[in-house]
């Protein structure tokens, strides 16, 4: 587990108050909504709230991506790094 | 109106059962503040982790209630509600800082009852009601009426929690988080009605002692078999036999 893979994990168990879970019950490529972890819409918001204030980064809520860059742990690390190096 | 009420529960930090409650009865006193949060471990995880404060005392003295009858509506009452949500959502309007989704689906007053119908899965009907001190017993009218509809059986919950420090000044009926769940069933064994104005004058005078009372947890005598009647503000409470 990468580093920022460990900083999206315990941002989603705090922002969303996951208070039974640790880091090491999410796995990265299981889907977050729906059957893997089973978060909702209202979590989708939220988590997306979180990422853009711990990351300091924008998300375009419109952008046809949206979902699949919030589909596992994995992609959205792939969509954070992304952001990072300069893909705004 | 006379009704019966089937059963009771109250929570306040550190008094749960009527074994506890008898005790404090006997000697009030504030609860620990720090004795705890009222258990709802009954509730997966996914669904708790949401509860505020609030919403884990109504469930938690509301729910075994609801387990021994089934689907039956639900009147909720709490003269401040979701206050700490709001003020968390208007402290980040303050900052320019973007509203917290689940702050803010939660803020209303509804709130814990939509969530009470989902997580129960009961679509009887739920209402939602904010009153001052006299919540208790305009929830129970409420309840009452809804007996005379036809309900089976109705679900009083009335709950404060602790509230916000900035708020304290102006506040002055919750002395402690709290909350107390009734199953009214339709009978004759308990009469609420206008009080008389000896009566309440009597009220006041004894609620000048002691240990500060929330409103609705005054009727608690009366539920643990102590008294026969009680005034509470405009309001009588009678309750005859066990």
């Amino acid at each position: 587990m990468s580093d920022l893979h460990l900083e999206v994990k315990n941002l989603i168990i705090d922002a969303l108050g996951l208070e039974d879970m640790t880091a090491d019950d999410i796995d990265s490529t299981a889907p977050l909504f729906g059957d893997g972890l089973g978060l909702d819409s209202v979590d989708a918001l939220e988590l997306g709230l979180a990422i853009q204030k711990h990351f300091s980064i924008k998300i375009d809520a419109d952008s046809k991506d949206v979902r699949q860059h919030f589909a596992s742990i994995d992609s959205l690390a792939d969509f954070i790094r992304s952001k990072q190096q300069g893909g705004q | 109106m006379q009704f019966d009420i089937r059963d009771w529960r109250a929570w306040a930090p550190g008094l749960a059962t009527p074994r506890q409650w008898r005790d404090w009865h006997a000697h009030p006193a504030l609860p620990d503040m720090a004795a705890g949060q009222p258990d709802v471990s009954f509730l997966p995880a996914m669904q708790r982790r949401r509860l505020s404060p609030l919403a884990r005392m109504a469930f938690h003295v509301a729910w075994p209630l609801a387990e021994m009858q089934g689907a039956q509506p639900v009147v909720f009452c709490s003269r401040h509600g979701e206050t700490p949500r709001n003020l968390a959502l208007l402290t980040q309007l303050g900052l320019g800082e973007a509203l917290s989704p689940t702050h803010f689906s939660l803020s209303v007053h509804n709130a814990i009852i939509g969530l009470w119908s989902m997580f129960r899965g009961d679509t009887s009907e739920m209402t939602a009601l904010a009153a001052t001190s006299e919540g208790l017993e305009l929830a129970v009218m409420e309840a009452v009426l809804l007996l005379q509809a036809g309900a089976p059986s109705v679900l009083v919950i009335v709950a404060e929690e602790n509230q916000p420090e900035v708020y304290l000044p102006w506040i002055d009926d919750v002395p402690f988080a709290h909350a107390i769940a009734l199953q009214l069933v339709a009978g004759t064994r308990w009469t609420l009605e206008p009080c008389a104005s000896e009566a309440k004058k009597e009220a006041r005078e004894a609620s000048e002692s002691g240990c500060p009372v929330p409103p609705a947890l005054r009727l608690l005598p009366l539920l643990l078999g102590d008294e026969v009647s009680h005034c509470s503000g405009n309001w009588q409470w009678r309750c005859t036999g066990q």
